[in-house]
């Protein structure tokens, strides 16, 4: 169990922890006991270990139509990790580093055009400045794959509904077989449409806008992009999304990279209405 | 209570271990590249708190402090998100106005009084988590393409009770 900071920020050592896991298993057994925003309140209906804890090595649930179901809340797969001494513990913050640069992992980096190059540059020359996240623009996907929020997938068979904790944002993916629109008007999370190949989702997105960032480091994505992404459910505790990216403006060719989400259980969504208190855009000026 | 710029001995490993990476990187719960803030411009502040404004996309820590010149200022502390700080244990009653306090922190470029938190602690002396201490400093884009972000870190001290 990775180490936490008590309400007083102290750090938890494991046993300690352990015992708070267990309290909060214990107060799941009594609902009369408010929690904070039901911040550790047992998920109901998750497979357990006998310790109470998640099975998060089960097998991937399924809906009643045998497809796996991808409901949940998700956050990058990227453990607390601490390195602790004997007086002081660096404890660092979950974060994916695609969310820096997308193509991170990537051996020679994303392919940019030199379109993309200048617009970088400009981007860079500026301090990060114009990143539409900064002025809570909305986490549009697939960057919001990478934002420190939590993301809750609500899946029908019809719908796929992506929440985002950013701005309390939505998204819509259809998996009633309609085509993608012929003509879109260019929106923040575009157009989504969904089919399964075997068990995996391949959701298709085009339509959107030509000034969105992909990552803080500002790699460009063009109306003319083509963004697929490829969910699969490995099992009930993580979930692979591969995001493959055609946008000839932006890149010289089609590219994919894949970012692993770890289910987030015993928690809840937190919205984080970023215009009710910004601040910083006038410490760029 | 008093604002100096030495700095401590544990910021100093922290630092070191950021200035590893050689493009560093944004906060984990930033949303925004955070060059507003000169990660050369350390803080440490010690005061009263004055306010701890619990609103999105940054709580705030606002502290009264006497500066160099024997004035009273008062600091403006950017936090992580109230959603973060209380996945990570805070709740808006963790530090209260009229606590002591002490702040480490690296101020904005432009503006005197504002900085982003690096180490919190409260009257006991006990660390609160701030989420991190990386940087992002765009303009020393060497490699745009494969940067490495160093370490995210916080701090929190071992448990003592």
């Amino acid at each position: 169990m990775p180490l936490a900071c008590s309400s007083t920020g102290r750090r938890v050592t494991a046993p300690r922890a352990r015992l708070f896991a267990t309290a909060l298993i214990a107060l799941g057994a009594t609902p009369a006991v408010a929690l904070a925003q039901w911040l550790g309140y047992p998920t109901p209906g998750i497979p357990r270990l006998a310790s109470g804890a998640p099975d998060l090595k089960a097998p991937a649930p399924r809906t009643r139509e045998g497809k796996p179901d991808f409901s949940g809340m998700w956050f990058a797969n990227v453990p607390s990790k601490d390195n602790c001494k004997e007086k002081d513990c660096i404890q660092e913050e979950r974060m994916a580093r695609e969310q820096i640069n997308l193509g991170i992992k990537m051996k020679s980096g994303l392919p940019y055009t030199e379109w993309s190059k200048e617009q970088m540059a400009q981007r860079r020359a500026n301090g990060g400045r114009e990143d539409p996240h900064t002025y809570c623009k909305p986490p549009n996907f697939p960057r919001a794959w990478t934002l420190p929020q939590y993301i809750r997938i609500v899946q029908t068979p019809g719908e796929m509904v992506m929440l985002h904790e950013f701005n309390a944002a939505y998204r819509e993916v259809f998996l009633d077989g309609r085509p993608l629109p012929g003509n879109p008007n260019p929106t923040w999370n575009g157009y989504s449409t969904g089919h399964w190949e075997k068990d995996t989702l391949v959701i298709e997105t085009n339509g959107i806008r030509d000034d969105m960032w992909l990552d803080i480091q500002g790699s460009p994505v063009t109306e003319s992009a083509r963004v697929t992404e490829r969910l699969k459910r490995v099992n009930f505790g993580v979930m692979q999304v591969e995001i493959a990216v055609n946008d000839p403006k932006a890149y010289t060719r089609p590219w994919s990279v894949t970012i692993e989400m770890a289910i987030q259980v015993d928690s809840t969504m937190l919205e984080e209405i970023c215009l009710d208190d910004e601040q910083d855009v006038k410490m760029y000026r | 209570m008093n604002a100096t710029h030495m700095m401590q001995k544990p910021l100093a490993r922290l630092l070191a271990i950021a200035s590893t990476g050689l493009v560093l990187a944004s906060a984990a719960w930033a949303h925004h590249s955070q060059s507003e803030f000169d990660f050369k411009l350390n803080v440490d502040v010690e005061g009263t708190i004055t306010k701890l404004e619990w609103r999105s996309p940054h709580a705030r820590l606002y502290v009264d402090a006497v500066n160099e010149k024997g004035e009273k200022v008062n600091w403006n502390f950017e936090l992580p998100s109230p959603n973060t700080l209380m996945r990570r244990g805070w709740t808006r009653d963790s530090l209260k106005a009229g606590d002591h306090v002490k702040v480490n922190g690296a101020r904005a470029r432009n503006f005197t009084t504002i900085a982003y938190a690096r180490v919190i602690k409260d009257h006991n002396g006990v660390a609160l988590f701030t989420g991190t201490t990386k940087i992002y400093e765009p303009e020393t884009g060497a490699n745009t393409n494969n940067a490495v972000p160093a370490a995210i870190a916080t701090y929190c001290l071992p448990f003592t009770a």
